[in-house]
């Protein structure tokens, strides 16, 4: 088969999501209540650590405006995989009813023609606070703004969005084999609560779980601190863009793998 | 016999939840890796202050509070807004309301086999665990009856608020934004996220004012409490049992106003 390029994807991607956003469109009450749904639960992240720092001065040196850059961070850093890879999360039943064999007849990519055909809006909402709560935060730390501090702020987003995707087509991959993923997709949904933390308040066993085995600490952590500490990067913040992809590119073969061996369910 | 077809409902559902052993196992896993978070979180928040006493509350006492929030979470929450949208989406629902059962009662004992199971395999192994873990500072006595019939009724009132935000699915045919929306509210003013006694002064007043806090705050303040004054235990079950009575009413009403305007796609 010859291989499509890149603007062939994308004029593809374009059809595939006006089709999409006129049929979500005749649902108009429900897609206003989930985004108003989604920037209430960005909220309530916010509110509780309002409360938390008005009881205490700091976390483990981070002061309440750091830890809101760390939040803000990884609210921008999931909004891709809240738009783009919202499917995941129906591919379990099509998987089980035998529907997903209709994707594995189209001339294009697998993945790409899988994933493309939902695209969730709600998470602009979301996209809006956290890009909002960054630049709040970064006012308040007096960060200073040049254009390389916002490359650097761009390549890390982009960084910890590899990595949170990563996570969650690994999890949705797992039900080509096992039958219910969804509490494994549930799981990885958690992470993104707990990488709203400083890694360095855990003790060194969970500090290595949480960088290697379950890479939850470069989804906010080891990239905000090349903005946020730039005296004391380690060399793993420097590291995680090629984490990002590694991680994305192996969870992508996975994925692969997985439709690849899907013989359906002969109906 | 009219307890028996109630039972058998239970039974059912506990066969129906033993089918499902991975994701047991994940979700204890799940669990596992928050009462980590939450554990090294509060530590180092504890450890930022001088004092040991924050609000009334120790680390242990907090961190007690949070785990056992936690676990009635997971043992409580059935997903009734869930059911209920999905099958009034399908039109499943019309099946239910032929039942010679009331559907809202129907509902809740066919959930009632999960309560069992979930109560054996995670809160109970959760709070044993806690136990030993604080070295019995959980005090064990009286107020593990009074905790118990708090327990129940904070059932009775989380099922009620479910059925209530469930039966608004009807009019609105949106889901997943209805139960992020209720699931956000009841977390954060149940004191399930921070505890109620870290917030500041006029919220807190308004908070006491809401149902919410009956869910979480009120079974897990006369557990921790070792010799709480009859009146203490008066006020908080009564205000529960208040609630109780009153959303299950407002709950019924509501469905039967409601069930004369729905209109239901063929089942």
């Amino acid at each position: 088969m010859k291989r499509k390029g890149l603007g062939f994807y994308l004029k593809i991607y374009g059809k595939i999501l006006a089709q999409d956003l006129k049929s979500k469109m005749s649902y108009r009450a429900d897609f206003i209540i989930s985004t108003i749904g989604m920037i209430f639960t960005n909220i309530a992240g916010f509110v509780s650590f309002w409360i938390l720092f008005r009881n205490f001065p700091s976390i483990n040196g981070w002061n309440y405006y750091e830890i809101l850059f760390l939040y803000g961070f990884s609210l921008v850093s999931l909004t891709p995989v809240q738009c783009f890879l919202d499917n995941n999360w129906s591919l379990r039943m099509y998987v089980y009813s035998g529907d997903f064999i209709k994707y594995c007849f189209r001339p294009i990519n697998l993945f790409f023609y899988y994933q493309s055909e939902v695209f969730d809006i709600k998470g602009l909402g979301q996209l809006a606070f956290g890009i909002g709560t960054l630049i709040y935060s970064w006012i308040k730390l007096g960060l200073g703004f040049t254009p390389l501090i916002l490359l650097k702020t761009i390549v890390f987003l982009i960084t910890a969005s590899l990595i949170m995707m990563a996570l969650q087509n690994a999890a949705a991959a797992t039900c080509f084999w096992i039958q219910n993923s969804f509490y494994l997709l549930d799981l990885t949904l958690k992470f993104k609560d707990y990488a709203k933390y400083p890694i360095t308040i855990f003790s060194p066993v969970f500090r290595f779980i949480f960088t290697f085995i379950m890479p939850i600490a470069f989804i906010a952590y080891y990239p905000s601190l090349v903005i946020l500490r730039p005296d004391e990067v380690p060399l793993l913040s420097w590291l995680s863009p090629l984490f990002g992809c590694a991680f994305f590119w192996f969870s992508y073969k996975l994925w692969m793998f997985g439709a690849m061996k899907y013989s359906g369910t002969g109906s | 016999m009219k307890l028996k077809k109630y039972l058998s409902l239970t039974r059912i559902g506990i066969i129906e939840s033993r089918q499902f052993r991975l994701a047991t196992v994940i979700m204890v896993i799940g669990n596992l890796l928050y009462l980590i978070v939450v554990y090294f979180l509060w530590k180092s928040i504890y450890a930022s202050v001088e004092t040991d006493v924050v609000n009334g509350m120790t680390f242990t006492d907090t961190l007690i509070y949070l785990v056992l929030a936690t676990a009635l979470f997971n043992f409580m929450e059935m997903y009734a807004v869930w059911e209920m949208g999905r099958n009034i989406q399908s039109g499943k629902i019309v099946l239910d309301l032929l039942k010679p059962i009331e559907y809202r009662r129907y509902l809740f004992w066919s959930y009632s086999g999960s309560f069992v199971t979930q109560f054996f395999f995670t809160f109970l192994p959760t709070f044993i665990v806690v136990s030993v873990v604080t070295h019995g500072a959980v005090p064990l006595g009286i107020n593990l009856l009074y905790f118990a019939v708090s327990v129940i009724l904070a059932v009775l009132i989380n099922y009620s608020i479910d059925f209530i935000v469930g039966t608004i699915c009807l009019y609105t045919e949106s889901i997943w934004g209805i139960n992020i929306m209720k699931q956000v509210i009841v977390l954060l003013l149940s004191g399930a996220t921070v505890p109620i006694a870290f917030f500041p002064e006029p919220l807190k007043t308004v908070v006491y004012y809401l149902p919410f806090q009956s869910i979480y705050n009120a079974p897990l303040t006369l557990l921790l409490d070792g010799s709480p004054t009859l009146e203490t235990v008066v006020t908080t079950l009564g205000t529960q049992l208040l609630w109780c009575v009153g959303m299950t009413l407002l709950g019924k009403l509501f469905w039967k106003f409601s069930l004369r305007q729905i209109t239901v796609n063929g089942g």
